[in-house]
């Protein structure tokens, strides 16, 4: 950062100036429009009076938002922590693989079709009549066909799905930098399968595992077209309400302030997260990691 | 009305690359429900008049408001439901109608016109469509069932049956059950309607009413309520006998949607000429026959070659939704959420 030459504080302001318009246009003065309208009361017909008021915040102390914020955190925890576990193992083997080109090619390949159609496509796989109960039936594994969707799980699986190369991505981007040479000193060094990748690989990639978590939480967090289209009358998600507040019932300081809630919870997560980045070890469920991470990461030199 | 979201956005491309190729002097814009006008009628105006439509499309009532009042547009007719006709005749947004310049107004049903109730005498708006939702049942797959709301009583249909995602039309069947009217401001009438629709909603896969129709299509649902116009939009031809189409004995929400002309229009004249062309019976029939429903034009029906999904006495129980006012607004919402989310 220091090694900017020159007078650093006119150029540097200058370098600055294009993110710093895009990020006041498209990010500040938005946020900004959204935080002003919580406070004002809804206009008879959508839109707002300029009255300003808390009754959208007092409306969000109601306990229907609760239970939906509720479920909306029980999803993206669960989502994300499935798909960092399938993802890490996908991330590690493209590294080591000698065909990465081919396999990178595979995880991009679903980009291709439209995101809709693809949740459509679990539709037609997953549906009362889809092809997986039409072979469950036709092979007598089931006497009449299984409800797959409709439900929480099915909501969990297409996020998963959908999300999950967003998480292999990076996860192989940072793997890929990993020595492996360090598993091998760690296993001569007496350490087993397990406890070479728990106490050497992990540590060293968490920068990944954390961009991972964030590329996934984040838009599961706010997620609208999954629990619409393959969720049931019981999967009601954080975006789901906004969008209906906003359309339906007309009440855009209430979805306003829904909108700052989940842009407040996940900033304080983030800093979190990125906080204990700084000394810990990220996504390690135990307690003794952090003593070993800071040797490891001396060694490997993560981000 | 509710149309499908993803075919709006792919039509209003449409219309734009349209739109861009020829010429005419006078202009029309007409701002309308998505697939509500078959192409070729306009294309007709168009090679009779000379005049140039220029459409747009929305999907709902509440997009096509948000658009008119946040000054979009500079369109010159809009087809809102009965509604939003109310609520844009109070915030000043339409320009009174001059039935002389309208003289096919004639044509139109007066049992159907005795009914409105949103702008009675027709002062601010033409009728165009009228219709309900009604319940859609696939009979290859369900038998010995009644003709009435309490079908979604039926736990062994559970997982087979959807209700639309609209609380006026949800709370509306509900209303009818007990014997209210659609339009009812009681809040303890309400409450029996909650109670109505909690005790439906474990027996449906969900709230929908974006995709239920091709699942339905597919025999992935039995018993949806919806439009007709959108349930056989996707249904295959062939397989139409399969299913019963029928309006719960108890009544329904009806909607109907008029041509209205907006305030400030600068094509007015050009607007009245659409409006008197498209009340013709050749016209009417034309357009319903593209819809299968019913023709609230008596000259039209005679006229029309397709038999529609219902009849125009099938909607004897039906009842137009009305403008519900701010107080009474907040209270289905209210009530909507708690069914949505679950109390």
């Amino acid at each position: 950062m220091k090694r900017v030459p020159g007078s650093s504080g006119a150029q540097g302001g200058l370098y600055a100036a294009p993110s710093i318009f895009w990020l006041s246009v498209f990010f500040l003065a938005p946020l900004a429009i959204i935080v002003a309208y919580s406070f004002l009361t809804p206009g008879a017909r959508g839109g707002v009076e300029w009255t300003p008021t808390l009754d959208a915040y007092r409306a969000i102390a109601n306990p229907t938002f609760a239970k939906v914020t509720l479920n909306t955190i029980l999803v993206a925890i669960g989502a994300t922590a499935i798909t960092l576990l399938i993802a890490v193992p996908c991330g590690y083997y493209m590294a080591r693989s000698e065909r990465q080109t081919l396999l990178l090619m595979l995880i991009m390949i679903p980009f291709w079709t439209n995101f809709l159609i693809r949740i459509y496509a679990w539709i037609a796989i997953l549906g009362n009549e889809g092809f997986l109960n039409d072979i469950l039936l036709a092979t007598g594994l089931a006497k009449q066909s299984v409800r797959f969707l409709y439900n929480r799980g099915a909501v969990m699986l297409v996020l998963v799905y959908t999300y999950l190369p967003y998480a292999i991505l990076p996860l192989y981007s940072t793997i890929d930098k990993f020595d492996f040479s360090l598993l091998e000193a760690a296993r001569d060094l007496g350490a087993s399968k397990l406890g070479a990748i728990n106490k050497v690989l992990l540590p060293n990639i968490k920068g990944g595992i954390l961009t991972a978590f964030l590329f996934t939480f984040i838009p599961i967090f706010g997620a609208y077209a999954v629990p619409l289209l393959v969720g049931g009358t019981e999967s009601y998600m954080l975006g789901n309400l906004i969008a209906d507040e906003l359309t339906k019932s007309r009440d855009w300081p209430l979805a306003s302030a829904i909108s700052l809630v989940i842009t407040l919870v996940t900033t304080i997560g983030v800093l979190l997260l990125l906080r204990a980045n700084g000394n810990a070890v990220l996504g390690g469920s135990g307690d003794g990691e952090p003593a070993v991470s800071e040797p490891a990461a001396a060694i490997g030199g993560s981000r | 009305m509710k149309k499908n979201l993803f075919m709006a956005a792919f039509a209003a491309t449409m219309c734009l690359v349209l739109s861009a190729c020829g010429g005419a002097a006078e202009k029309l814009y007409l701002f309308n429900w998505i697939y509500y006008i078959p192409d070729d009628v306009i294309e007709d105006f168009t090679k009779e008049t000379g005049i140039k439509v220029i459409v747009d499309s929305y999907a709902s009532n509440e997009e096509m408001y948000n658009k008119i009042v946040a000054g979009g547009g500079g369109y010159d007719i809009v087809v809102p439901s009965g509604d939003y006709v109310s609520i844009m005749i109070a915030e000043g947004l339409l320009e009174p109608i001059d039935k002389t310049k309208v003289p096919n107004f004639g044509n139109l049903d007066p049992a159907a016109i005795a009914r409105i109730g949103f702008d009675a005498g027709n002062t601010h708006s033409v009728p165009f469509m009228m219709g309900a939702a009604g319940v859609s049942v696939n009979k290859t797959k369900v038998s010995g069932y009644d003709r009435s709301w309490s079908i979604f009583d039926r736990s062994d249909l559970q997982g087979r049956m959807t209700m639309l995602d609209d609380m006026r039309e949800v709370l509306g069947a509900a209303l009818k059950t007990l014997g209210y009217s659609v339009n009812d401001p009681d809040p303890a009438h309400l409450e029996q309607a909650r109670q109505v629709v909690e005790r439906w909603k474990p027996n449906l896969v969900k709230f929908d009413a974006e995709a239920f129709a091709k699942s339905f299509a597919a025999g992935e649902f039995w018993v949806v309520q919806g439009y007709a116009e959108n349930v056989f939009i996707e249904y295959p031809e062939e397989k139409r006998g399969d299913v019963d189409f029928f309006f719960p004995k108890e009544g329904t929400p009806m909607y109907m949607d008029s041509f209205c002309v907006l305030k400030g229009s600068k094509n007015a004249e050009q607007a009245y000429k659409f409006i008197d062309y498209m009340l013709r019976p050749d016209i009417a029939a034309r357009v319903s026959d593209y819809l299968m429903l019913p023709s609230p034009n008596v000259p039209a029906r005679a006229l029309m070659k397709v038999t529609p999904n219902y009849q125009f006495s099938d909607l004897d129980r039906g009842e137009f939704k009305e403008d519900l006012g701010q107080e009474t607004l907040k209270l289905y919402n209210d009530i909507w959420r708690r069914i949505r989310v679950g109390n």
